[in-house]
């Protein structure tokens, strides 16, 4: 019973602080909206027993992106003009109504299908050691891959953003 | 105990919210903002149906690892990507990177 409460209060302030990072006027406003966010999906993984997954969610989306998009945050903060330009373009009530539109969809779908296996039960704990094998053993090939993409892209990164001489 | 239901239809607001934010928004920072949000939902959806389906194999957790590290790649090319573009047109409007080569 008391889960179920903090699972709707958790469950309340994410789709708020969600909410927050699309409709901010502040782009700063914006950056800790999306921190919030993302620490109440971890907090969501918690509820599903999966602590591994929410302990990667705090450290890599709640760390490391959400302080890599403040910095960058920072660096192109003002237009030529010297004053901050609208963030929100005219095209903003179509997106609405498309985002509006897909939401129903997903709900309805979700909702009204009869998943197979899903006895209506509470999460099976899934332990760090299940983890550990399916990712070592089963998916170790694409792991090695991921590891190669991530050296890729942040090499990549540092060539696109270096300052050339007589640029 | 919360059912299956409530974690998508969580993952289905947080999806059709960062839907939005691409959309409207103009500052690239902000649209990379709400592709973060699509990701989150997207990914937890996976680990939703990892743990109440399949948490034998726990694929959908695998998954959810790989979607963060991808995520991860995605954000630090993107804003590098956005800084050139400032210091190119001084500007992070993405409305104004209409041309590949000017």
């Amino acid at each position: 019973m008391i889960t179920e409460v903090l699972w709707w209060i958790v469950a309340a302030g994410v789709v708020g602080a969600s909410a927050g990072v699309v409709l901010s006027r502040s782009v700063v406003h914006a950056a800790i909206f999306l921190i919030l966010s993302l620490a109440g999906v971890g907090a969501i993984y918690l509820f599903l027993t999966v602590e591994f997954i929410a302990l990667v969610q705090f450290l890599i989306y709640g760390g490391a992106v959400t302080v890599l998009i403040l910095l960058a945050l920072m660096l192109t903060r003002m237009g030529a003009s010297g004053r901050p330009e609208p963030l929100t373009g005219a095209q903003a009530p179509f997106g609405a109504l498309v985002a509006a539109a897909l939401m129903a969809t997903l709900i309805g779908v979700a909702v009204a299908t009869a998943w197979p296996g899903d006895l209506g039960g509470s999460p099976t704990a899934i332990s760090i050691e299940r983890i550990g094998a399916a990712l070592f053993q089963n998916y170790g090939a694409p792991f090695i891959i991921m590891a190669a993409l991530l050296l890729v892209a942040f090499v990549g990164a540092i060539v696109i953003a270096r300052q050339e001489d007589g640029d | 105990m919360v059912p299956l239901e409530n974690y998508l239809v969580l993952s289905a607001i947080l999806f059709a919210l960062g839907v939005y934010g691409v959309l409207s928004r103009r500052n690239a920072v902000l649209v990379l903002m709400s592709v973060e949000l699509m990701l989150n939902a997207v990914s937890l959806n996976f680990v939703a149906f990892a743990a109440h389906l399949d948490p034998d194999r726990a694929t959908g957790i695998v998954f959810a690892v790989f979607v963060i590290a991808v995520a991860a790649a995605e954000v630090g090319l993107a804003l590098a990507i956005v800084i050139r573009l400032f210091r190119n047109r001084s500007s992070a409007n993405v409305d104004e990177a209409a041309t590949l080569r000017w």
